[in-house]
């Protein structure tokens, strides 16, 4: 139909900023994996997680008062509202997003270069810098959201329920070491994940690979610091290196520890491993293969 | 004739004997000695030419880097060497691609959004706030007749729903250049004519169309000009009868049916517009002319002047899949 005879008016306005770009990108990846049934298991597992958490909290805030051996009791399940507790409660959340990006990744990312979607993108008003700030962006989301947002509430309510406020203006070293262990996290998986899943777009391939880094990278680096009786082997496990320096950013480095003594090389080889996932995303982000 | 059919423009910017251009309109995009290439694979070789109003074909074989020329245009990728503009302004910038529209060949989506969502979603990226984003959604979706079912999944599209929502994505910021890549393949008769007549009422707009197609029996009624590309060299660019023109080694085949073909035959035989002449049975001609333009109206004088009953004129090889024979076969001396 003549587009003249239904009364549509052309549009005289101020185009946005292209960065502007990214919520949709966000919003759309967002909701691609909510949607899917299959990732609700893994969602279900971290909310109950932190439901878990959450309700020790309370009773541990309603019972501690009149039954101090039971707050004790509660204790040793590690909800003591400390550094360390946090930092096991984000490390167990970010399981669970590892395990759910391993599978979602292919339809966050690898969809864009196996089915040709990246024409759409990139047919936008957008460069590729746009558009890879917002993929990284959509999955930071998602780790965020699982790891850091739900911390940040207990951290609330841990304060909320003490005696007084005091809570927060003492433990000020734990809201950093939360929203700096939740953005390492979710700056190195969304790179790790963007990078993958350019090269092997396909689920199966992509969730094989990223075993191979989260799982099989440590068997092997503890085996080979068993053969050679030299700790710098572990830190082939990435998980373990982010987890150190988690442990940094809540302040809770034992440096006698031996595994807290590698936090100075773990804090060249995130970074190291960042920057190469840029490189390699940077120069997949194109439009048509090279004709083999 | 034949080297200048074959040959890209020379490097000192002179052009091709058959590019034309446009009268006093200002061209909208314009290749300059475009060169791109991946690795070893060379895609476009030294291309050089420029789009005004109306529809342009876009016609090659597969790998005769038709899609490498519109990805170009489109501003997802650079080219190695040269330049391509689009309303004056480098094309893989963003204000460039706000006068482009794409509509690629591949059929990917979201395959769980609805129609409708999806080509807000585009509109959105493009930089429409929430309410401009709703109302050129639904103008687009208009636009393309599927108001009425943008609502379903587009798992659940045809081929011609899902053509048609690619047509809404790549209108929905109304742009001035609509690229459209191999929009008629895989969908039935009708839908093509559907499609051709949404094409024809996008330039009765003001729109500048470039469309890529394989079917080039229909590019003979869509395209006003072509561009025909060989092995990521332009061959030939302009309408179909200026190319059919400077086909000097091809001569135009033309079967003309008259109650009086001998006599008729008789007094062309000897011009020299003329190459052969055949007659077959007793009220038929075939002719092989050069130069038509001249031809033609030499032909229509003689006819009125001596009285013949013409029956039937008919060229045989002035369609564009002759026509793309030819240049083919011109490019493969070179």
């Amino acid at each position: 139909m003549a587009i003249e005879l239904l009364g549509y008016r052309g549009w005289r306005g101020d185009l946005r900023s292209p960065w502007m770009a990214c919520w949709p990108i966000v919003r759309s990846g967002l909701s691609l994996v909510l949607r899917r049934k299959i990732f609700w298991v893994l969602l279900a597992l971290g909310l109950l997680n932190f439901l878990f958490t959450f309700a020790i909290i309370y009773i541990k805030a309603q019972l501690a008062v009149e039954n101090p051996g039971f707050a004790k009791f509660l204790d040793s399940v590690k909800v003591t509202g400390t550094g360390e507790a946090y930092l096991d409660f984000m490390f167990a959340q970010g399981t669970v997003t590892m395990l759910l990006l391993a599978f979602a990744g292919s339809q966050l990312i690898g969809s864009d270069y196996h089915q040709g979607g990246l024409s759409f993108y990139l047919s936008r008003r957008m460069e590729r810098r746009h558009y890879v700030s917002a993929k990284l962006l959509a999955i930071e989301a998602i780790v965020l959201l699982i790891t850091t947002v739900p911390a940040l509430v207990l951290y609330v309510e841990y304060g909320l329920l003490s005696n007084s406020l005091d809570y927060f203006r003492e433990n000020p070293r734990i809201l950093f070491g939360i929203l700096g262990y939740g953005l390492i996290m979710a700056v190195v998986l969304s790179l790790l994940l963007a990078a993958i899943a350019s090269w092997v777009p396909r689920a199966v391939p992509l969730v094989m690979t990223w075993s191979c880094i989260f799982i099989l990278l440590p068997i092997v680096g503890e085996h080979m610091r068993n053969i050679r009786d030299n700790r710098i082997w572990r830190l082939l496990s990435l998980w373990r290196d982010l987890r150190t320096l988690g442990k940094w950013c809540f302040g809770s480095l034992n440096l006698e520890r031996d595994e807290d003594r590698l936090a100075y090389w773990a804090a060249w080889i995130v970074p190291a491993v960042c920057l190469i996932c840029l490189i390699v995303l940077v120069r997949k982000v194109r439009a048509v293969e090279v004709v083999r | 004739m034949i080297q200048s059919i074959a040959k890209s423009p020379t490097s000192s910017g002179v052009d091709s004997p058959l590019v034309t251009r446009h009268s006093s309109l200002a061209p909208l995009v314009e290749f300059r000695e475009v060169s791109k290439w991946y690795g070893p694979v060379i895609g476009v070789n030294e291309v050089s030419f420029e789009l005004g109003a109306g529809i342009t074909g876009l016609l090659g074989a597969n790998g005769a880097g038709k899609t490498t020329l519109i990805k170009l245009l489109a501003g997802q990728l650079r080219p190695s060497l040269g330049e391509v503009s689009v309303c004056g302004v480098r094309a893989w910038s963003a204000a460039a691609k706000s006068h482009v529209g794409y509509c690629p060949d591949v059929d990917a989506f979201y395959e769980e959004m609805s129609g409708r969502a999806f080509v807000r979603t585009m509109a959105r990226l493009h930089g429409f706030d929430r309410r401009a984003a709703q109302e050129r959604t639904e103008a687009a979706l208009a636009e393309v007749g599927m108001l009425d079912r943008a609502d379903r999944r587009l798992r659940g599209y045809s081929k011609g729903m899902r053509q048609r929502i690619k047509l809404a994505q790549a209108l929905v910021h109304d742009p001035d250049i609509i690229v459209v890549d191999e929009p008629l393949n895989g969908i039935d008769p009708v839908g093509r004519r559907e499609l051709m007549e949404l094409f024809r009422s996008l330039t009765s707009r003001g729109k500048t169309l470039l469309v890529s197609s394989h079917i080039l029996d229909e590019m003979d009624t869509l395209a006003d000009r072509v561009l025909f590309m060989g092995r990521g060299r332009l061959l030939a660019s302009g309408t179909l009868k200026e190319i059919r023109d400077m086909l000097d080694n091809y001569p135009l085949h033309v079967r003309i049916n008259s109650d009086r073909a001998r006599d008729l035959a008789s007094r062309i035989v000897h011009w020299e517009l003329v190459r052969g002449v055949e007659v077959r049975g007793t009220d038929e001609l075939w002719l092989q002319v050069h130069r038509p333009s001249e031809f033609f109206p030499r032909f229509t004088n003689l006819v009125v002047d001596e009285g013949f009953e013409i029956e039937r004129l008919q060229t045989t090889d002035a369609s564009a899949g002759a026509i793309f024979d030819y240049v083919m076969k011109e490019a493969a001396h070179f």
